[in-house]
């Protein structure tokens, strides 16, 4: 053999070398995500599943699902640039809305989060993750499930119910839409799920316990006009020490929040912002402006009869007053607020307006106004007391996810809003689902 | 990565040296010495580099800067030399005695040109692809700041435009048409040798507008000539990146035996606004204001006397001038200083260069530090080592408008013209969701300071003169620091007291290529030519960035992120490789029949385990009719060629480097702990996305050459489209990457070079260009709306082109009413959302440019003119400024005053309302501005049309006997305007403007950007 020979079968070697390599040269795996195979396998990562599930609540509660509840009403009117708010503020809704559209993919984004862990969870086998901790992952879990489903519901009407969690398109096909009345018994059924396995402590307001399974419920049952079992758990939750009116109205939106008005409160950091202000400020403060308090609001809210303290949801003069219920322009921590003790205080005026108890429900809803400065109630008929529970929940809740949802629920949406076409009561699905999916019909109307 | 890398250089560099040591030449005995000169036939001018060798050897030598050359050889006289020049028809002597002269013939067609093509050289005569040229000699003609306005209008079937007036900003640059929706649509770069990123680095919120482009890092007056590859035959042996075409730049390199020169360039230009923004004044917009106020209280059945007017006595009105304080005239500066030479062994080319230029709109600005080192070595008569090292420094000062309402342009378009600039106490004044455009001219502080390497080294040995092996490695490194600081003065800073953010991306792309080159000619009378290659790629990505950002600074003076009250972090990271075999056989029978084939597999480690590798065949064939006698014999035409190609390319760019993966990410966190959630379906089956062209072209000269003519058909059809295609959202996810769709693109383009007049004194050329392309999505799963922040006017849509514009169609305004009235598409009386239909694209039908040069003697005078027909613009400062009422912070332009007023007004705009009931009533007052048309009519689509002179240059270059006498050798002194005249129909300040250039489908916006300007430069070129 040549040196040639030798130089040419050595060069020839490495290349065949490198080619045997090449399969898994081409092997790359990101450093900031996990294979969907090993997501779920142990206690740190059904930890992190769980708190992922939380992240997704979180992403349609910081603006979408607030905007939605706001903007529809005589509440807020539409002041920026940006057509999808003048679309809501005009209740002229399209079916690719910006905001309707990243709610309702928002939503069930938590719900396969949710589904996620209910169904992997279960089978985790870790010493460091004891039965007690297993049970509170799911039981949050199905708490999520059943918020989502139920925040779907009220928006959108009955829909499609996803019980598992996604891992190929093959299992989507077949699922059609349910009844209203489907969907809110699927929220129920997890509720109760919840319920059995969620513990209860004297401080947690961030994370769902057995308290806001019952507040959630006594919220179904409301809207599900279920007047006896509305009343029978806005009270489990009244009656526990844990919960308690702040005063002044402002402390529970003043930092560092958390307070004992919150049954639920979706809690943000510097790490973790939620910008949702920039909305409400104008932009000589530093936001956009697109949400601006309505002036029948600004009129409602000054007025020592009506807001009371709740004044303070107002901030600015003249032709510049906004709302700042969301307030932390300067880190944008301001928190969600989904359940308010409050809102169980007005639930539970209104169940016992409707049973008859007239008495009880005036004192409650006079708890509500105690507290906000203003004089008791002169509504003593069931029918003065329920439209002044409602003018109530409009400046109680003013800036949070409710006065659409209460009006529509109510079928008061056309007398005082105007809107006469019941179909845009509802939102519209999604333009691109319904182009997508063979099995979702449209709402009526759209 | 870095082992393959390591051993791939082991091997070549073994290889090479075990070579290198063979083959070492024993110095030969000299038996003769020849000197001589070159010089050109026509001029006598002495032909410096020309290339001389004896036939049949490799031994050669080449003319110094006078042309003279000295020949030592051990062959005795007579012998054959062969002597050659690029341009210049090569020429075989016999020589017996010294010294000799020896005038070549400059070829006037450019069928002889040398090509670079895929992995090697050819000349253009014996090609069956299609492939555009663009000569460097444009640049030193006609001097720009950027590569990409040097090949707009100046060949076929490229689309290049600017999608805005901000110098270093993005740009569109499409090789016949857009191929794909979700994958990229950018050709290849590949500057001498170096696939270069596509990646615009810059980070910093621009609205959505691309802040930078691939190739503005590139000094164009580095460029030696650009070579654009068309079709299939060209582009498949790029394989899987030559899908969207392959631009390939080859810069200067000094040549053998000249003396050092040098050469000083400079530049001084000065740019304007051709137009300027034209706002309706305070007492139009109150009186508008007033006007939709009673109109609407009429709608909502409310006698108008009782309602109060927002403004009682309208012409009491200020009105502000926001528009003057946004422009500026810009200044341009720019230098260079290049020397090139060369010794018998090695050249070179190292060049400096500065570019500082201005926008028109203020503050942003673009600077570029330029410096490049081209250097080979021919070690021996075999071994030849070279690099080409490209360092670049790029310094801009970024302001972002578009869709963003804190944008300088912006906030000083939009507010209403009556309301203040500054408030009483001299505090700059904010209304809506606007800031104070002076507040933030003043202020602004956003700092995109870039540093990239390209560069390249290069081996490359012959075995036979035949047999050559060529490695290369090949670095594109690029760092982007960007730095913003909004400070409490502007609207960003406000609220949180100064917040700063500070981003480092870093983009690595290294490749190693081995090419083994054979090249023989054979057979009887040379019949038959072989030109044969096989090869390999390795190529790595790899993408990393870290960024910090930070809120509440104790003074507007402190900047740092690190003295910030509130801090946070984040980084990313990705990475994907690429692994290629490739090969290709050229052969060509009797000078007149060519056929080639090319296959290149591709393996990319961001397809699924199932399906990485791709295969890309191609083919061509071409026939030179012209030398067919009886093509010869009609003596009409000195060159006719006919050629045909087809093949496949590939593409994989442009999608993320796990996306064939299934995974849940991580940073879903709350309560201060770390959360995962599901973010990514698998998809183990996704692979290329394939592109099947077919090609058919002629070229032909006639009249001595002196009118060539080529002219291509194409058909591409590109499937599996790498498409996110729409999933239920119940699932969880909003889309699949899948292989889904089909894209259709297919064209004429003609080119025609005339020389004119050409007499010793006295030349005139004249080259037009123009392409045809029409683009049709062919699949789709469903219907892609996007765009305009949420207004989904753009749509992909199976059987319309790509950047489609959906919009509901104004047929009228109704004389009586007043209101508009929409095409009902369903027929079912009402306008909803199912009416909204395709009005129109941003795709022109066609595009082209006209150059003309002219010289006489010394003075050398062209204009060239740019123009494209059929294209859309969406006027996105229409739609909010035309707004009939609802917009309450917006002020108007002066077309709403031309809506309808009383019975009989007969006019495209309606009439002022902000009334909202009944949104779904066809002429119904909610649907003139708002109700579901919420303005998304056809009224503010306009015609992007336009013919534009979008240079003229008049030079004069001194005779060399009076430039010799101040010591130089050559200098020519010019001046040149640019976009002096456009002829267009569209309403807008500008009709070349991209302002949603972030995304490939949403292109044809004009939303608060800034224009082209009107520039005028003078400048200088020495050579000493």
């Amino acid at each position: 053999m040549t040196l040639q020979h030798i130089k040419t079968t050595l060069f020839l070697g490495i290349v065949l070398l490198s080619i045997t390599s090449c399969k898994k040269f081409l092997e790359e795996t990101p450093n900031n995500a996990l294979p969907t195979e090993t997501a779920i396998t142990d206690a740190g990562t059904a930890r992190a599943a769980i708190i992922g599930a939380y992240d997704r609540l979180q992403e349609y509660y910081a603006a979408s699902y607030p905007t939605l509840g706001t903007i529809t009403t005589d509440n807020v009117v539409f002041n920026g640039t940006l057509s999808q708010y003048l679309q809501l503020d005009q209740n002229a809704i399209p079916t690719d809305n910006v905001i309707t559209v990243a709610a309702y993919q928002g939503i069930y984004r938590a719900i396969n989060s949710a589904n996620s862990v209910i169904a992997y969870v279960p089978a985790v086998n870790d010493p460091t993750l004891s039965n007690a901790e297993k049970d509170r992952i799911l039981g949050e879990a199905y708490f999520i499930r059943a918020l989502s489903y139920f925040d779907l519901a009220r928006g959108w009407g009955g829909v499609q119910i996803q019980l598992e969690p996604t891992t190929s398109l093959d299992g989507l096909k077949g699922i059609k839409r349910s009844t209203l009345d489907q969907t809110y018994d699927q929220v129920l059924a997890d509720l109760v799920r919840a319920e059995a396995l969620l513990p209860e402590d004297a401080t947690t307001r961030n994370r769902a316990q057995k308290s806001t399974v019952f507040a959630l419920r006594a919220r179904l049952h409301l809207y599900r006009e279920q007047w006896a079992d509305a009343e029978n758990y806005a009270t489990q939750v009244i009656n526990n020490p844990k919960f308690a009116l702040v005063k002044p109205y402002n402390a529970f939106f003043t930092a560092p929040f958390q307070s004992t008005e919150s049954v639920l409160e979706l809690a943000f950091s510097p790490n973790d912002r939620n910008a949702f202000w920039n909305l409400w400020y104008p932009s000589s403060a530093g936001g956009q402006y697109t949400l601006k308090p309505s002036e029948a609001l600004v009129n409602k809210l000054n007025d020592p009869l009506v807001g009371g303290s709740r004044k303070s949801l107002l901030a600015g003069t003249g032709n510049t007053v906004y709302g700042v219920l969301y307030n932390t322009a300067g880190t944008s921590t301001d928190p969600a607020y989904l359940i308010r003790i409050s809102e169980l205080y007005l639930i539970r005026a209104e169940a016992r307006a409707h049973l008859g108890k007239l008495t009880e429900a005036a004192a409650e809803l006079n708890t509500i106004r105690l507290r906000a400065e203003v004089p008791p109630t002169q509504a003593s008929t069931q029918a003065a007391l329920l439209l002044a529970i409602e003018a109530e929940n409009a400046v109680e809740f003013a800036f949070e996810a409710h006065r659409w949802f209460d009006l529509t629920r109510t079928g008061r949406a056309e007398a005082v809003l105007g809107l006469s076409n019941r179909n845009f009561w509802l939102f519209p699905l999604p333009l691109s689902d319904v182009q997508s999916d063979p099995d979702l019909t449209q709402n009526p109307g759209y | 990565m870095k082992s393959l890398f390591t051993k791939g250089f082991c091997v070549t560099l073994l290889a090479l040296w075990a070579q290198l040591g063979a083959a070492q030449v024993n110095p030969a005995t000299i038996k003769s010495r020849l000197q001589g000169t070159i010089l050109d036939a026509r001029t006598k001018q002495p032909l410096a580099g020309a290339v001389l060798k004896i036939k049949g050897t490799t031994h050669a030598v080449s003319a110094d800067q006078d042309g003279k050359f000295t020949f030592n050889t051990g062959q005795a006289f007579p012998y054959t030399l062969q002597v050659s020049y690029i341009g210049y028809i090569q020429q075989e002597t016999v020589v017996n005695g010294t010294p000799v002269t020896i005038f070549l013939e400059e070829s006037q067609v450019q069928l002889s040109d040398i090509v670079v093509t895929g992995y090697s050289t050819q000349q253009r005569k014996y090609i069956a692809s299609s492939i555009s040229s663009v000569s460097g000699k444009i640049v030193q003609d006609q001097p720009s700041g950027g590569f990409n306005q040097l090949l707009q209008g100046k060949t076929t079937g490229v689309q290049v435009s600017s999608n805005s007036g901000v110098p270093g900003g993005g740009i569109t640059f499409r090789v016949r048409g857009n191929n794909s929706i979700n994958a990229s649509v950018d050709p290849l770069y590949i500057i001498d040798g170096v696939f270069v990123s596509n990646a615009d680095p810059i980070t910093a919120g621009l609205g959505n507008q691309q802040a930078s482009n691939p190739i503005a890092d590139l000094n164009p007056s580095d460029i030696e000539n650009i070579q654009i590859l068309k079709d299939a035959n060209a582009t498949a042996i790029y394989g899987s990146l030559g899908a969207n075409g392959v631009v390939i730049v080859t810069t200067k390199r000094g040549k053998r035996n000249t003396n050092a020169r040098i050469n000083f360039n400079t530049i001084q230009g000065w740019s304007a606004a051709v137009d300027k923004y034209d706002v309706a004044n305070g007492p139009d917009v109150a009186r508008l204001t007033n006007e939709s106020r009673i109109n609407t209280a009429i709608d909502n059945g409310i006698d108008p006397s009782t309602i109060t007017l927002p403004f009682p006595n309208p012409e009491s009105l200020p009105t502000y001038d926001r528009i003057s304080g946004l422009f500026l005239t810009a200044k341009t500066s720019n230098y260079e200083l290049s020397t090139q030479g060369g010794t018998d062994k090695s050249t070179y080319y190292i060049s400096l260069g500065y570019l500082n230029q201005e926008s028109i709109v203020k503050p942003s600005d673009y600077t570029r530090y330029a410096g490049r080192l081209n250097y080979d070595n021919f070690l021996n008569d075999k071994l030849k080592v070279g690099t080409s090292l490209n360092f670049t420094r790029s310094e801009r000062n970024l302001s972002g408008s578009d869709n963003s309402p804190t944008g300088v342009i912006n906030s000083a378009l939009f507010p209403r013209s009556y309301l203040p600039i500054f408030n009483e106490d001299g505090t700059f004044a904010r209304y809506g969701s606007f800031d104070n455009h002076l507040a933030l001219i003043e202020n602004l502080d956003n700092k995109a300071v870039g540093w990239r390497t390209i560069g390249n080294i290069y081996g490359e040995y012959s075995f036979l003169p035949e047999l050559k092996l060529r490695s290369s490695w090949s670095i594109d490194n690029s760092s982007e620091y960007d730095n913003s600081y909004s400070n409490t003065l502007i609207s960003a800073g406000i609220a949180n007291r100064g917040s700063a953010s500070s981003s480092e991306n870093k983009n690595l792309v290294l490749t190693n290529e081995q090419v083994l080159t054979y090249i023989k000619t054979f057979g009887e009378n040379k019949q038959h030519n072989l030109n044969a290659l096989v090869g390999n790629t390795i190529n790595t990505v790899l993408n990393e960035g870290t960024s910090a950002t930070g809120t509440g600074f104790a003074a507007n003076s402190l900047r740092s992120v690190a003295v910030a009250a509130t801090r946070s972090g984040s980084s990313f990271r990705s990475s994907s490789k690429l692994l290629s075999f490739f090969s290709k056989v050229s052969y060509t029978y009797k000078n007149k029949y060519i056929i080639d084939g090319s296959i290149r597999a591709d393996g990319s480690s961001k397809f699924g385990a199932n399906k990485r590798w791709g295969y890309f065949p191609s083919g061509g064939v071409a026939w030179l009719v012209g030398e067919e006698a009886f093509i010869k014999n009609l003596n009409v035409f000195d060159e006719l060629k006919l050629r045909a190609s087809i093949g496949l390319s590939g593409n994989q760019n442009g999608i993320g480097a796990y996306a064939a993966q299934g995974l849940w990410s991580s940073g879903a966190n709350y309560l201060e702990q770390p959360g995962i959630a599901p973010t990514q379906l698998a998809n183990p089956d996704l692979t290329w996305e394939t592109t099947r062209q077919f090609n058919l072209g002629a070229e032909f000269g006639i009249l001595k050459n002196k009118l060539s003519i080529v002219a291509d058909y194409y058909n591409k059809y590109t499937y599996d489209l790498l498409l996110n295609v729409p999933v239920p959202y119940r699932s969880g996810f909003a889309s699949y990457l899948q292989n889904y769709g089909a894209v259709r693109n297919k064209g004429y383009e003609l080119g025609i070079n005339s020389t004119n007049i050409q007499t010793e004194n006295f030349s005139w050329t004249t080259n037009f260009n123009v392409s045809f392309n029409k683009n049709k999505i062919e699949k789709l799963a469903s219907d892609i709306s996007l765009g305009a922040s949420g207004r989904n006017i753009s749509i992909l849509k199976q059987g319309y082109a790509v950047n489609s514009f959906q919009l509901y169609k104004q047929l009228s305004v109704d004389p009586q009413t007043g209101n508009a009235v929409y095409d009902d598409v369903n027929n079912d009386g009402i306008i909803t959302s199912a009416d909204r239909q395709i009005v129109g694209n941003a795709l022109p039908d066609y595009t082209g440019g006209l150059t003309n040069n002219i010289t006489y003697k010394g003075l050398d005078f062209s204009f060239f003119f740019y123009f494209q027909k059929g294209n859309k613009i969406m006027n996105m400062n229409d739609f909010f400024m035309v707004h009939g009422g609802t917009q309450a912070n917006i002020g108007f332009l002066p077309r709403q005053l031309e809506r309808w007023q009383q019975p009989g007004d007969v006019t495209d705009i309606p009439r002022l309302t902000t009334y909202s009931g009944n949104p779904t009533a066809n002429g119904g007052a909610a649907n003139n501005y708002g109700g579901n048309v919420a303005s998304l009519s056809s009224r503010y689509l306009e015609d992007g049309s336009f013919l534009r002179l979008k240079t003229l240059t008049l030079g004069y270059t001194f005779p060399t006997v009076v430039s010799r006498k101040i010591g130089m050798n050559k200098l020519r002194i010019y001046a040149q305007g640019t976009n002096l005249l456009t002829f267009t129909k569209y309403g807008g300040l500008d009709p070349e403007v991209s302002s949603q250039s972030n995304n490939q489908n949403t292109a044809g916006y004009d939303w608060a950007t800034v224009p082209q300007p009107r520039t005028f430069q003078v400048g200088a070129s020495v050579t000493f």
